[in-house]
């Protein structure tokens, strides 16, 4: 209570200082937020492309597609589980000078058999799963069908029309029959369509010139292989490429260091917000030393009266922790409140960066507090080396 | 038994670069438990730093302090502010209360130093009752005029029941009247409770309501004179 009041007494300073802390928090609460965010997708990437070698055309074709007719030679190769076709192609073609901080909106086909391989799990939370051999139906990821207001059983144009959509450009209507759970990494950008209208779609977006020459029922964008149990995928990429002519199979670890960007980008940013929480510790420290500068008269008596130094160091911690740790509630709060409104803003732009996480608010409070401690620890400890003699003396 | 005893007592103090002040020079003395006792001298004859000696708040730089028979000198930093805690109270000149305290959380505070026991809110309450303050147990210093607010600080002095107390200048800040009361009532606790107290002062008025008055004079006894007065108000005896 009387440190409360201590701190209620100094209103102003309390204020600034408290003030400079949530800056800090809310600083470091936002770009936490952005790192989470990334750390997630990049989980979700590392789990699903690190489980599979991704094989593409190197025949000098159209990049991008590539023939189902590669798939048993592929399979053949000793180590090689299943090689199963896979589509992805925009579902905003045209928007790519507004890139996403994050996956970007995909109109994707994947083998079903994938679920009994991948490490990338999606549940369904409303609806139902694609059915084999059913055209027309499109299961949206959780970010996808909130980004188009839609739910199961309403309907949405793929691809979605652009702006300025060149005269040859072509949609089709789907059904939303499923909504999948959101895992916060790829599937949540994700419009999953059968194997006929991916083809379909994947023919239709490539130059006019060269699509009528293609039969689309031969068409992929890529082949994921799944190993046998124990294979070194690394090296079973290197077999396939040595082995099989015309494709080229990027090894796993290659493919997953490739994206990593995002990471590195929020690291970037969490080590700034970590300069604005240490501004917020050096005003806190200020604070300490000027209150400890006000009160020692107040330390002095409080010798007489028998505190060993063990207390005055006890009482002044608690007092830069409950500064610290008010600020940072505040700041926590504030930067979560601004997080949700930012992505709740750029959601129609695709731009969902923000993912407040338990993780995050641990370590951000603990940061607040251990900020507290750390900011208080030097002032406290001048306090209990007050002669207290010298203090009764002062005017 | 002697509540205090000051054995050849000496206190330097370093002035510039290398000049070394004695404010205390050998002094060496006794009192006996329940005396009431008045240390007079002029402005830097030593009276606050043996105070400070006495109450364990000052290391003496030779020489020795017992108090009731325990030789603190000996004692740690740690056993000599536990002791101090225990068996000393303190009345100072300066407001000394806490301003975000009421008159019976000051008067409670030294018991957050020491053994965690029972009762501690009834005997400031009795305390606050003894000094005339029973009223004004939810006031804040900011609400006190200074005579009540040494009022709280005399409880406050006594909330541990000390073998001694100590005040430095206690009626420094107030006018004569004040002064008057303020002493009657140390007088009556003094008597009441038997406490030993040593009351600093520059007032000789003052020191004249004392059992004994011991003068300092540039760190040293000058004199030490057992009076036989009445007990009571100043005024009484004028």
């Amino acid at each position: 209570m009387e440190i409360l009041h201590n701190i209620a007494q100094r209103r102003l300073r309390s204020t600034l200082t408290i003030g400079g802390i949530v800056v800090g928090v809310l600083a470091l609460t936002l770009t936490g937020a952005m790192a989470e965010h990334f750390h997630a997708q990049f989980e979700g990437g590392d789990a699903y492309f690190r489980s599979n070698i991704q094989v593409a055309d190197d025949a000098g074709s159209y990049a991008g597609v590539i023939s189902l007719s590669k798939i048993d030679p592929i399979q053949k190769v000793p180590g090689v589980a299943v090689a199963l076709p896979s589509i992805g192609l925009p579902a905003r073609p045209g928007s790519a000078t507004s890139v996403p901080l994050g996956a970007p909106d995909t109109i994707a086909y994947a083998d079903p058999r994938e679920r009994d391989h991948s490490r990338l799990k999606a549940a369904i939370a409303d609806g139902r799963q694609l059915q084999p051999n059913r055209q027309g139906e499109v299961v949206l990821g959780h970010d996808l069908a909130n980004e188009y207001g839609v739910k199961v059983g309403d309907r949405l144009d793929l691809p979605i029309r652009p702006q300025n959509a060149n005269p040859d450009f072509v949609n089709h209507p789907f059904k939303v029959v499923g909504i999948l759970k959101k895992t916060n990494t790829l599937p949540d950008a994700t419009a999953s369509v059968g194997l006929l209208d991916a083809q379909m779609l994947l023919q239709e977006s490539l130059p006019a010139s060269f699509r009528d020459r293609l039969d689309p029922s031969s068409l992929a964008s890529r082949i994921t292989v799944y190993g046998k149990p124990g294979v070194d995928l690394d090296m079973l990429a290197d077999r396939i490429n040595a082995t099989v002519p015309g494709v080229t199979a990027t090894r796993p670890t290659d493919f997953v260091n490739n994206f990593d960007q995002g990471a590195r980008f929020a690291a970037i940013a969490v080590g700034t917000a970590l300069l604005a929480l240490l501004f917020g510790a050096i005003l806190l420290i200020n604070t300490m030393v000027v209150a400890v500068i006000e009160r020692q008269g107040e330390i002095a008596l409080k010798m007489t009266f028998g505190a060993q130094p063990w207390h005055i160091v006890a009482e002044y911690l608690l007092e830069a922790t409950i500064i610290g740790l008010v600020g940072g509630l505040i700041g926590f709060a504030a930067g979560a409140g601004l997080a949700a409104l930012l992505d709740l803003a750029g959601r129609t732009v695709n731009m969902d960066v923000f993912l407040i996480t338990d993780r995050l608010a641990k370590i951000t409070l603990g940061l607040s507090l251990a900020l507290g401690v750390g900011a208080g620890m030097i002032p406290s400890l001048r306090a209990a080396r007050l002669d207290p003699d010298r203090a009764l003396r002062a005017p | 038994m002697a509540a205090v005893e000051v054995r050849d007592l000496i206190r330097k103090y370093r002035q510039g670069e290398d000049n070394m002040v004695r404010a205390l020079d050998g002094v060496t003395l006794s009192i006996d438990t329940g005396e009431f006792v008045s240390l007079v001298g002029r402005s830097g004859s030593g009276k606050t730093t043996f105070l400070h000696c006495v109450g364990l708040l000052l290391r003496p730089t030779t020489g020795q302090v017992l108090i009731d028979g325990v030789d603190t000198t000996a004692l740690t930093d740690g056993q000599r502010a536990d002791f101090r805690g225990r068996r000393i109270g303190f009345v100072f000149r300066h407001q000394s209360l806490l301003p975000t305290l009421t008159a019976l959380q000051n008067v409670m505070l030294p018991l957050r130093y020491g053994p965690i026991g029972t009762g501690g809110k009834k005997r400031a309450r009795e305390l606050l009752d003894l000094v005339g303050l029973g009223d004004l147990v939810n006031h804040r210093p900011g609400q006190l005029t200074v005579a009540e607010s040494q009022r709280v600080a005399i409880a406050r002095a006594l909330i541990k029941a000390p073998a001694l107390v100590v005040a430095d200048e206690p009626t420094g800040e107030v006018d004569n009247e004040t002064s008057d009361e303020l002493l009657f009532l140390m007088q009556q606790l003094n008597r009441t409770s038997g406490v030993t107290f040593i009351i600093a002062t520059h007032d000789i008025d003052v020191a004249t309501c004392m059992d004994r008055v011991i003068r300092l004079s540039d760190g040293q006894v000058g004199a030490d004179e057992r009076l036989r007065v009445e007990r009571g108000r100043r005024s009484s005896i004028r």
